[in-house]
């Protein structure tokens, strides 16, 4: 009876637990945009996100540099037509952490639609 | 976010890749050489003469098209590298209108050498389903809806033109319907360029 008890918690505790094992670095809004918005394409350069996220160049940068800095994107700079250009594409190691973060979330939501 | 709201969202990002005209202007014009190629025909040059005589000008009014895309679109969007599915779907596209317009083209000439049959060729069968496939493979592989509706719309000019020559008798009804069918294109595509321009703006580094 304890037995079954304690399995019952267990279900419940244990995917909400998940939450606190939650990747921060994928959890800010600004930064998900970003990593949901480049795992549809094969790369794409700053123009692309700052139209598709609706965030401000400064806010952007930031953010880049973060998921650049944790290994989740990868950053070229080059120039083109004599202009910088910006382009930065999803490294496998950060499209497993935007995978892992949707799957955690999606387990999570589960729990609470259950 | 799971597949489909993952694929869904690619394809809004493709889409809003084509929101500035470019399709409807390259319709437009391609409809515009038609149709002044088919008032060239009426003023007594051959079909083929009437077409190498407004292809330079069609030609040149694409490379402006693709022109506005290159400095004017892309600059505001964006570069992006899509996926490779979508890329083997682009590839698709450029294939099936490009074979159709071939057998169009053979068949066409086949059908022009023989009087009987040349009168089919020029007005209706040929074109419209040259139409309706090129714009529907274009909808398909493109994911966009609206473009069935444009291949309906070309696909029905040559029967309606050819309905309203007998109606109305006039010599000029075809390549008119043709004409207007191409301003409401290039009217489209106009207002598609500047709500465009109004939304994005050139972002400064």
């Amino acid at each position: 009876m304890k037995e079954l008890e304690n399995q019952g918690k267990k279900q419940i505790t244990d995917p909400l637990s998940e939450i606190i094992n939650i990747d921060r670095l994928v959890h800010s809004p600004a930064r998900l945009s970003i990593l949901t918005y480049l795992s549809v394409v094969e790369e794409g350069d700053a123009v692309y996100l700052l139209n598709q996220t609706g965030l401000t160049w400064g806010n952007l940068s930031a953010n880049v540099t973060r998921l650049q800095e944790a290994g989740y994107i990868e950053v070229v700079k080059e120039f083109k037509d004599k202009k910088p250009h910006t382009l930065l594409k999803l490294t496998d190691r950060g499209r497993k952490a935007f995978h892992d973060y949707q799957n955690k979330m999606r387990g999570l939501l589960d729990v609470q639609t259950d | 976010m799971d597949t489909s709201d993952q694929k869904n969202l690619e394809r809004r990002v493709f889409t809003s890749f084509f929101q500035a005209g470019i399709i409807e202007a390259f319709t437009g014009i391609i409809l515009l050489q038609l149709g002044v190629a088919a008032l060239f025909s009426r003023s007594g040059f051959g079909d083929w003469e009437s077409a190498l005589l407004t292809l330079p000008i069609a030609l040149i009014l694409l490379i402006a098209v693709f022109l506005v895309r290159r400095f004017v679109v892309i600059p505001r969007l964006g570069r992006v590298k899509f996926l490779p599915e979508r890329r083997r779907k682009l590839s698709k596209l450029i294939l099936v209108p490009t074979l159709t317009l071939i057998a169009g083209a053979v068949v066409g000439y086949i059908f022009s050498e023989n009087d009987s049959l040349r009168h089919i060729f020029v007005g209706l069968i040929p074109f419209s389903l040259v139409s309706i496939i090129v714009f529907s493979a274009a909808a398909y592989f493109l994911d966009m809806k609206r473009l069935y509706v444009y291949g309906a719309v070309v696909g029905l000019i040559f029967p309606l033109g050819k309905y309203l020559e007998t109606v109305i008798v006039s010599r000029n009804t075809l390549p008119a319907t043709i004409l207007f069918t191409a301003f409401v294109f290039l009217g489209m595509a106009t207002v598609f360029l500047v709500d465009f321009l109004r939304k994005y703006h050139e972002p400064e580094v």
